[in-house]
């Protein structure tokens, strides 16, 4: 099959387009649903009782198993344009949102005390508290966790645009199902371009919105600020911004004053959602043949079988998460240029989706599958660690400890084991929470590996689910995601919890 | 002396108030049965760090509650009350007329109208010019001026001032002193009371109409000294020397 110039490209941005309106409209709903959870569970001891500990369980569990049963309850509620588009951003919306909640809730929390003392001698109303003290106080934290969020949303894109459950496969229109179909009919023009434009639309996103949001809301000057170009490319997202803007208010103007401004955004919804009139969907969706009366024993027994292989492959990739990133801190602690260096390499490779590798990594897999396996655990984990320690960790290390640790001579090893990682040991043990948490939902991917002829089992849950899912098993997903939740779960109370609560209150300098 | 007509001049009164924390099973009594009455007058709470001032001024200001007793204010309609905390607590998002104006836009005062206010009590304490700055931007004592600047602006009946000068360099602390002195003695604004927290002596003999004296903790009224020295009140004045020499005697 030929296609023209003309067709790719149409393809192309119209599946850009809807790639990244569903990516928006997931962040914005992350971001909207992260402010008031957030919120609320920072000021209401009862709420936060309740939700604190659900919310770690839903951090910590791997969304990707439980994904195949929400799909379908979505599909057969709303039908399969709505539901899948549905389906779709409720998985980019599950990874978005984790760190977004606990990075609002943690901002509040730590807020002086004085300053609940003033909205309430000043009587500030709670839309006034809201508006004015909680938004702006997370600020910096929302605009670090986007960062780390919206990479995380285009690394999962593929999953959220390839909707499989057995032998129902369900593709939505986008980058992500593009490049997938075009890897797999091996049209290289077409895979080659996708990729590019991919890569394209992550930087660009990079330029125009994060990295401006975090240069304005944190300390961090470190993203991409050793470019001597950058004035440059500051200039020009300024002066572009700058007449978007003018063109939205001009447009929104006209609008309103034709229909009057509570109507105007009525009237922009439905624009959005005409596209999915344009372009119908294929239907290829057949019922899922499963049987309720499997055996739960049986399903214990096989997860008991495979967990201890996830158990260690998981834990091993936290540890060497972790020397990576603390040996990159000190890397970027001592020498600033190449600090900025780490940092902008680490926000970009971050946010490159799994199947840019699978060029490069899919000639490894006969030959070393153990490679390719590490390679995808460290991508999904790795950079909870790295931008924790990094980000965070590092812009702890205040002034004052390092003119003490000058003043005094603390240098070499000492320094590091006395100042460095102690100062650190919060944002490392933070970090380690989530990166465990990323590296049991990237253990779904990198245990089981089908590309075409070419299958790779690792063995493992992760590699269990991938069969349960391919066989249509919903109970034995549900089943064996829950055993994975209840250990991942009581790993974290009985050992990381307690670790953080043992440190915090003698690890933050003042 | 003038004997104080207590109907009408009387602004709030303090009746019986105690308050106490636990902590970790442990009871603290902080304040116990504290009674004083304040009239149109600049009032000093004073005593040592740490015996319960500023939770008598929180509790003045309505966020505390007392265990026992209650605060009775003797101005009609609601008490409007400007707080000037130890630490200027402003919020580092806003900018100078942000801050200032927050407290003007939660009691519902127009947008221009609380900027017009704002400027004028930024004109007042000599910040006029740094209206767009941020806190990060201001030096301890700028940052302290908008601190008062917010309080003023609410054109506040009582001002509320825990430890304000407390953790200013000297010279700076000198300078507002008389600032705040002159904001009062000149009455732009309806300023009805002024109560003042402070573990300085020679800060509440020169500033203050009368000081109360609490005891450590649990704090006790353990005596009210009225302050009849004509202003402005310097250092050197021999009727300044011995008040002080005076109140040492009772916080020792």
């Amino acid at each position: 099959m030929t296609q023209s110039i003309e067709e790719l490209v149409v393809e192309l941005v119209v599946s850009t387009l809807l790639s990244l309106e569903r990516m928006f409209v997931a962040y914005l709903l992350s971001l909207l649903l992260a402010l008031v959870i957030g919120v609320v569970m920072a000021r209401n001891k009862y709420v936060e009782s309740v939700l604190l500990p659900i919310l770690d369980i839903l951090q910590s569990i791997p969304i990707l198993g439980f994904f195949p049963a929400v799909f379908l309850i979505f599909i057969n509620t709303l039908g399969p344009i709505v539901g899948g588009e549905l389906s779709s951003i409720f998985l980019i919306i599950t990874s978005l949102i984790w760190n977004m909640i606990f990075g609002v809730y943690s901002s509040i929390k730590s807020l002086d005390p004085s300053v609940d003392y003033l909205a309430r001698i000043y009587r500030l109303s709670s839309i006034h508290k809201f508006l004015y003290i909680y938004v702006p106080a997370s600020r910096s934290s929302i605009a670090a966790n986007s960062i780390v969020s919206w990479a995380g949303g285009w690394f999962f894109l593929t999953s959220a645009e390839v909707l499989s459950m057995g032998k129902t496969e369900y593709r939505l229109k986008g980058l992500g199902s593009l490049i997938i179909k075009a890897f797999e009919d091996g049209n290289t023009t077409l895979y080659i371009a996708g990729l590019l434009t991919l890569s394209t639309v992550i930087i660009i996103s990079y330029l125009m919105i994060w990295n401006p949001f975090t240069m304005k809301y944190t300390d961090t000057k470190i993203l991409l600020g050793f470019m001597r170009i950058y004035n440059s490319i500051d200039r020009i997202v300024s002066k572009t911004w700058g007449s978007i803007a003018g063109k939205l208010i001009m447009m929104y103007n006209f609008i309103k004053s034709r229909v009057g401004s509570t109507h105007t955004v009525f009237l922009i919804l439905p624009i959005l959602s005409i596209q999915y009139l344009l372009y119908p969907y294929p239907k290829n969706l057949y019922g899922v043949d499963y049987s309720i009366l499997s055996k739960v024993l049986r399903y214990g027994e096989d997860f008991l079988l495979e967990v201890p292989n996830t158990l260690i492959r998981v834990y091993s990739v936290v540890v060497v998460g972790l020397v990576i990133s603390v040996l990159l801190a000190y890397i970027s602690h001592t020498r600033f240029r190449v600090g900025k260096l780490v940092v902008m390499s680490g926000e970009v490779l971050s946010s490159i989706p799994a199947m840019i590798w699978w060029p490069i990594l899919l000639p490894l897999l006969q030959g070393f599958p153990y490679v390719v396996m590490g390679f995808i655990y460290l991508q999904g984990s790795l950079w909870y660690t790295f931008f924790n320690i990094l980000i965070f960790g590092l812009s702890n290390l205040k002034g004052n400890i390092l003119e003490f640790s000058r003043i005094y001579g603390i240098r070499g090893v000492l320094y590091l084991s006395k100042v460095f990682i102690p100062s650190l040991l919060p944002s490392i043990l933070a970090g380690g929470l989530s990166a465990s948490g990323g590296a049991w939902n990237a253990s779904i991917a990198a245990e089981y590996i089908a590309f075409g002829d070419l299958v790779v089992d690792m063995g493992g849950v992760g590699s269990l689910l991938n069969k349960q899912a391919m066989a249509g098993d919903v109970l034995g997903i549900l089943l064996t995601s829950l055993f994975m939740s209840l250990i991942i779960v009581s790993i974290n109370k009985l050992v990381w919890v307690k670790v953080l609560r043992r440190i915090s209150g003698y690890y933050v300098v003042e | 002396m003038v004997t104080m007509s207590l109907s009408k001049d009387l602004v709030l009164e303090v009746r019986g108030v105690s308050k106490s924390y636990t902590s970790g099973g442990k009871v603290f009594e902080v304040l116990k049965d504290i009674n004083f009455v304040v009239g149109r007058e600049y009032i000093t709470i004073l005593g040592p760090s740490g015996c319960g001032k500023s939770t008598l001024l929180k509790i003045i200001a309505g966020v505390e509650k007392p265990d026992k007793g209650e605060v009775v204010f003797n101005i009609g309609g609601k008490v409007r009350i400007g707080f000037v905390f130890q630490f200027p607590t402003l919020l580092p998002w806003m900018t100078v007329l942000g801050n200032v104006t927050l407290p003007l836009i939660a009691a519902g005062v127009p947008k221009n109208d609380a900027v017009e206010r704002a400027r004028r009590v930024l004109k007042i304490v000599g910040l006029e010019e740094l209206d767009d700055f941020y806190p990060s931007e201001l030096s301890g004592g700028m940052k302290q001026r908008v601190n008062i600047a917010r309080a003023l602006a609410v054109e506040p009946d009582i001002l509320l001032m825990d430890e304000p000068f407390s953790n200013l360099d000297p010279l700076t602390a000198e300078n507002l002193r008389s600032e705040v002195l002159d904001i009062w003695s000149s009455s732009i604004l309806p300023i009805k009371s002024v109560i003042m927290v402070t573990h300085n002596v020679e800060e509440a003999v020169l500033m203050s109409d009368k000081i109360i004296i609490l005891s450590p903790r649990p704090a006790r009224i353990v005596k009210v000294v009225d302050v009849n020295i004509p202003r402005p009140r310097t250092r050197k004045m021999t009727e300044v020397q011995e008040l002080v020499d005076r109140v040492y005697e009772y916080v020792s």
